[in-house]
């Protein structure tokens, strides 16, 4: 039996599709400004990818912003229960999980069933997202893939003390003119970020085993100052960015 | 002409209302901030309170005199003074609660010219004798500013018709909150806040009238539509003058059954003896009811309380609606988090403005929310 999830989020959407409970694939592109063809697209997407006709898919599950966006599904449910889902069925030892995505940020605890049983979210400030990263990256002329590699090169990360993602741009420019060097401030960036999601996450107490999903998972920078920081090591799945669309796909299972 | 239609007309405008009041029925008007306010001694000096919420427009004066982490309460108010809005009002009354509440009354005081005008410097601490005594003679101060700026009298038995009116009243706000935790699909939380709101701006004795009509509607309902799978959830804070936060509650499976606000049950909590000197039993209600963060009782009174009210109305998860700035229930909120948490009952944490955060923001939170229990 198959089933589909589908994780519209403000910047990314994301598909999954489960076979007799097995990932066979998933698909992320740009959301763009229409939720709604976006879910659409990333969807009829995969299934092109897969050679799967619509006809075999069961059940559909949609979450993130634009979930109620979409028609063609059978149920919505929030990213929060997603991700929580889905990190439990990709690791079912996980407790909690750090999801940081383009434009907000959030920690939930998970029980033994993957239930959440607390969570925390941040989605008034871009500290701490996808958005801070990007922001610097432009500033600092660096292809955002490598971002994260080149801050583990440095030798000491530079101090960024402005919390707002606007201010913290006018401070690396200054520290730029000022002859810092570009690893340094790469590495100061990392740790600004990893220092906002850890301040999020430590108001839900996370506790060991930890997972990182969510699109910034992939930046190895982020997910070390963040272990450094929590004094915990953290579990990072190649499905991190789809671990919301995965979980959407588990929960459509359930239906 | 229906008794929720009259409350929402008046609800519509009540600075309107206010000056009806001034024009109509020769009441002096006061206004004030807080629930820790002695109505009754204003009410027995033949005066109208008449409570104060903030801005919902632009703030474009209040901030010249007033730091950027203020409260959207103190904030608005100061707004809607300055911008000439209050100008019905005869005067205001701050009770000592907060600090920025404290320091905004400066601030009024300093910026504003109304003929009336009263700190109410309220102890902090209520569980020892020397506060009880206290806040006798802080009620007591307060009864001879009223007379002196009022230029009026009141006698014990003005203060005891007085007190009668408001058990009458906070009795009416309890049966109504009663009868929609027993079955709430007979009226709606945007409903029961309007009904709170209005208690607190209408004419008193005008209102002790209107609300057994009320009652006697309400009990008569057909229920339009089963509410009792819906998850009940309570909330916790100071104000919430967020009508449209009951019914995104609503979309999202929940029903709103019982509250700890400063503009929900701490207001009408609490009945007061009708024995002896009034000025007792007033500052007797004072110090036994209800607390909010500003005032301390004891370290888990708080914790206790919420922990009977969910086994009281089978309560599932309760929602803290933390307004911006408001440092009381800020620094409150870990410790009653952590307190809840010890007795297995899910609690969330939602920051609100004067502005409520986007519908989708809400809805994401609420229905994660309700599928945590």
């Amino acid at each position: 039996m198959c089933v589909a999830g589908i994780d519209i989020g403000s910047i990314t959407s994301k598909a999954a599709i489960l076979s007799d409970g097995k990932i066979i694939g998933t698909k992320v592109t740009f959301t763009g400004y229409n939720a709604a063809l976006a879910g659409r697209k990333v969807y009829e997407d995969l299934l092109d990818e897969l050679t799967i006709d619509e006809t075999s898919i069961k059940k559909i599950v949609s979450t993130g912003y634009g979930r109620n966006s979409v028609d063609f599904v059978d149920k919505a449910v929030t990213e929060i229960i997603c991700h929580g889902t889905g990190a439990h069925y990709l690791n079912p030892h996980i407790r909690s999980i750090i999801d940081v995505g383009g434009q907000d940020s959030k920690a939930m605890i998970v029980d033994q069933d993957g239930r959440v049983k607390d969570f925390v979210m941040n989605d008034k400030c871009a500290a701490g997202t996808g958005r801070f990263l990007e922001v610097m990256a432009r500033a600092l002329e660096v292809d955002l893939d490598s971002f994260g590699l080149q801050s583990l090169k440095a030798e000491r990360p530079s101090k960024i003390s402005s919390i707002c993602t606007v201010f913290a741009e006018s401070e690396v420019i200054s520290l730029i003119s000022k002859g810092e060097k570009r690893d340094n401030i790469i590495a100061g960036i990392h740790e600004s970020v990893a220092a906002r999601i850890s301040a999020l996450a430590k108001r839900v107490n996370v506790r060991s085993p930890i997972m990182m999903t969510g699109g910034v998972a992939k930046n190895i920078g982020v997910v070390k100052a963040l272990e450094r920081k929590l004094g915990m090591s953290i579990e990072v799945s190649e499905y991190a960015q789809s671990n919301g669309a995965i979980g959407a796909a588990v929960m459509a299972m359930k239906l | 002409m229906d008794v929720l239609t009259e409350f929402y007309e008046i609800l519509n405008d009540p600075y309107a209302y206010g000056q009806t009041c001034r024009d109509e029925k020769k009441k002096k008007v006061i206004g004030y901030f807080c629930s820790y306010t002695p109505e009754e001694i204003i009410s027995a000096a033949g005066a109208h309170p008449m409570r104060l919420f903030g801005t919902r427009g632009e703030i474009a004066l209040a901030d010249q005199h007033l730091q950027a982490y203020s409260c959207s309460l103190v904030r608005g108010a100061l707004e809607e003074v300055l911008n000439g809005r209050l100008d019905f009002l005869d005067g205001t009354v701050f009770p000592h609660t907060c600090d920025s509440i404290q320091r905004l009354s400066d601030v009024w005081r300093l910026n504003t010219n109304f003929r009336f005008f009263a700190d109410i410097v309220l102890p902090v601490k209520l569980d020892t004798d020397s506060a009880k005594e206290y806040m006798v003679d802080v009620l007591r101060k307060f009864k001879r500013d009223l007379k002196k700026g009022l230029n009026c009298r009141i006698s014990d038995e003005d203060l005891n018709e007085a007190i009668a009116t408001y058990n009458k009243i906070r009795d009416h706000l309890k049966v109504i909150y009663g009868l929609r935790s027993k079955n709430p699909g007979i009226i709606t939380g945007g409903d029961v806040y309007s009904i709170v709101k209005v208690s607190m701006i209408m004419d008193r004795n005008d209102l002790v009238k209107k609300l057994p009509e009320l009652i006697e509607n309400l009990k008569t309902r057909n229920v339009s539509e089963d509410r009792r799978d819906r998850k009940r959830v309570a909330l916790v804070g100071s104000i919430c003058d967020q009508p449209d936060i009951y019914s995104i509650i609503e979309k999202s499976g929940g029903v709103v059954v019982w509250d700890d606000l400063c503009t929900g049950s701490r207001y009408f909590e609490g009945i007061i003896e009708i024995d002896g000197d009034p000025i007792v039993s007033i500052a007797k209600r004072y110090i036994e009811r209800q607390i909010c963060p500003a005032k301390h009782v004891s370290l888990t009174a708080r914790g206790d309380h919420l922990v009977a009210m969910a086994n009281e109305h089978d309560i599932q998860g309760f929602i803290f609606l933390l307004l911006k700035f408001c440092e009381p229930h800020a620094f409150d909120y870990p410790y009653m988090k952590e307190y809840l948490e010890k007795e297995n009952i899910p609690s969330m944490l939602l920051e609100i403005e004067d502005q409520l955060p986007a519908e989708g923001q809400l809805l994401t939170r609420f229905e994660t929310f309700m599928h945590m229990f």
